[in-house]
């Protein structure tokens, strides 16, 4: 290719993608597509539970997307793309042996410290299913460093409900303990039928939980009503953030929330330090 | 560094040696306006500005930047900075490249900006007319101009150049300098000197209680609405601005359609869409919804978010943004104000 620009040189762009092979690709739900990544040359992807990174197309741009593999698995690394504008109808189009281009891992992920050692509550809304199963893979690979561990998971109906092997695991498992619901049933449905709050009442949590949420922002603010009650600390609730993170490294502004950018300074923050923020949930 | 002078008659072969031997970008007159221009001449040169259309930003941050280039699957950067010399730039001005240095440098370098920067040279030059919604003497007054590599200040008869990096040095060899004497020396500081206090408006009150009482301000939404009343959401403000550097990024295809390029454009946090996420089913969650709610950030942002990085507000005093809004409301020192005067 002839370009008339010079390359990079000696300083790198912070916007030069990644090449990305999918190894696997398949559609679990009518607009959710799950793929299996490497990066071409068989470098490992680095990265830590929670964290994004920006996938794209050529030609079509890219978009924030919150990695859904745990690190401890493999060299390959895993998303899920909901098809909601033209960069993920893009995507989307994409199969077995095709390329994304990727910029990442970008961003704070979950502070594993902080839930190390502790009872962890995962509450996981739709598709926030998604960069939690990061964290929760990683937690069931590690089961010894983490204490009792809670997973609660909701949807809008049983046919949104992802990763259905993995729920297969989670239900099956001793060492986690997993509620799911639907806000609508169907006919074959037997389990909980309600808001992802429902589910509180199946169980009792301790004061001293750590938890993790991430999901629709209606969520947030009727899931830290039932931690409050709980007695849970705000500073031991972390919230995982979307926002449209444009370009992922603290620049363009379009993921600010007052002095705080949702690419760098999260996606998960603490729920204490943004709980003052205006505009954050 | 050095003092040097240059009499008035030696000025123009100086730039014009320079222009021969560097791209130098510099004031031009533009119908009745001012803009940032590569110099074809040095008589196209006008130090007698007041202020310029946009700022001289745009040297480093272009309205569109190419980031990417692609052609199948072939992906390659797009760094290429050119020698520049940036020349007769006011110290405000100065001072909103000092921060959009320091914004695009921090935590993660930004090189499709830093590479340009690190190849220009700036000259500032002295203030010789003031612009009508100029508050620059009031605003952040803290805060000193640093980027700049030499300071020209034009007196009767003659030139003083203050050198004020290597590389500003190197720029004597372009024309007649000779050393300059002290009077001449005094006689620069006294010519700057004597523009401070007579911008037409003003802020009367100091960057911290500013920043204090804004942040205090954020609940008021009746305030906020009453501020922002008449808000197109145009983002004018945001494209004028010294210190405004948000941005989008959008792919384009070439007419072979195998290639293209990922460029960025300068945004507008004004705007409906900015803090908007596509959500499933086609619709949106707009994380600011009301005009107000704009409006209120791009003032948080100036006066509150980033004081702390920058040392002050985010705000140069240049007053584009007043002269830029359609409807007169953006004016800094009219919705300060306000706000200062706001008891409860």
């Amino acid at each position: 290719m002839s370009c008339s620009c010079s390359g990079n040189g000696s300083n790198e762009s912070l916007f030069l993608p990644r090449e990305a092979r999918i190894l696997h690709a398949h559609q679990p739900t009518a607009t959710e597509k799950h793929f299996t990544l490497q990066l071409v040359g068989g470098e490992r992807f680095e990265f830590q539970p929670g964290q994004i990174m920006e996938v794209g197309v050529m030609g079509y741009g890219e978009i924030p997307i919150g990695l859904a593999s745990s690190p401890t698995r493999t060299d390959t690394f895993e998303i899920v793309v909901r098809t909601v504008g033209r960069v993920s109808t893009a995507i989307n189009t994409k199969g077995n042996g095709d390329s994304l281009w990727v910029r990442g891992p970008l961003g704070h992920g979950f502070d594993l410290d902080a839930l190390r050692g502790h009872d962890v509550l995962v509450v996981a809304g739709g598709i926030g299913i998604c960069p939690t199963r990061s964290l929760i893979q990683y937690i069931a690979d590690r089961r010894d460093e983490f204490e009792r561990f809670v997973l609660f998971y909701g949807a809008r109906d049983p046919l949104q409900l992802l990763f259905p092997e993995d729920r297969g695991v989670w239900r099956a498992a001793h060492d986690i303990e997993y509620h799911e619901t639907v806000d609508r049933a169907d006919v074959a449905w037997t389990g909980n039928v309600g808001v992802i709050t429902t589910l509180f009442k199946t169980t009792h949590l301790a004061a001293d939980t750590r938890v993790v949420i991430c999901g629709p922002p209606v969520m947030f603010e009727f899931v830290i009503r039932e931690l409050d009650s709980i007695g849970i600390n705000r500073e031991n609730i972390f919230v995982d953030l979307e926002r449209r993170m444009k370009c992922g490294v603290g620049k363009c502004g379009h993921c600010q929330i007052n002095d705080k950018y949702c690419c760098i300074d999260g996606p998960v923050f603490p729920f204490s330090e943004i709980q003052a923020l205006e505009e954050a949930i | 560094m050095t003092e040097m002078y240059i009499r008035e008659g030696d000025f123009a072969p100086f730039v014009d040696a320079m222009i021969a031997a560097t791209r130098v970008i510099g004031p031009v007159g533009k119908r009745k306006k001012f803009v940032y221009e590569p110099l074809e001449s040095s008589s196209d040169l006008r130090l007698d500005f007041d202020v310029t259309v946009l700022p001289p930003k745009k040297v480093f941050f272009p309205p569109a930047q190419e980031l990417v280039r692609f052609d199948g699957d072939l992906v390659e950067g797009c760094i290429a900075p050119i020698d520049t010399v940036l020349f007769g730039v006011h110290f405000y001005d100065v001072k909103g490249i000092d921060m959009t240095d320091f914004l695009f440098r921090e935590r993660n370098a930004d090189y499709n900006y830093l590479a340009q920067r690190e190849a220009t040279t700036i000259v500032a030059s002295n203030i010789q007319a003031i612009s009508p919604r100029a508050f620059w003497d009031s605003v952040g007054p803290e805060v000193e101009p640093e980027g700049h590599d030499a300071f020209l200040t034009k007196l009767d008869g003659g030139y003083v150049l203050e050198t004020r990096t290597p590389r500003g040095e190197t720029l004597i060899a372009y024309g007649a300098f000779r050393d300059a004497t002290p009077e001449e020396v005094q006689a620069a500081a006294d010519v700057n000197a004597s523009v401070m206090g007579r911008c037409p408006e003003r802020l009367a009150h100091s960057s911290n209680a500013i920043a204090e009482k804004v942040r205090d301000s954020f609940g008021d939404e009746k305030l906020w609405r009453e501020l922002a009343n008449g808000c197109f959401s145009c983002g004018s403000c945001n494209t004028v601005c010294p210190t405004c550097y948000c941005f989008d990024v959008k792919d384009t295809w070439n007419l072979d359609q195998t290639s293209g390029q990922r460029t960025r454009y300068w945004d507008s946090c004004l705007t409906r869409e900015f803090a908007a996420v596509t959500m499933a089913g086609g619709g949106t969650e707009n994380f600011r919804e009301h005009h107000s709610a704009r409006f209120r950030h791009r003032f948080m942002r100036k006066t509150t978010y980033l004081n702390e990085k920058l040392g002050g507000p985010a705000c140069t005093g240049c007053g584009r943004c007043a002269q830029a809004c359609t409807v007169d409301i953006a004016d800094p020192v009219k919705v300060i104000t306000t706000i200062m005067e706001v008891t409860s």
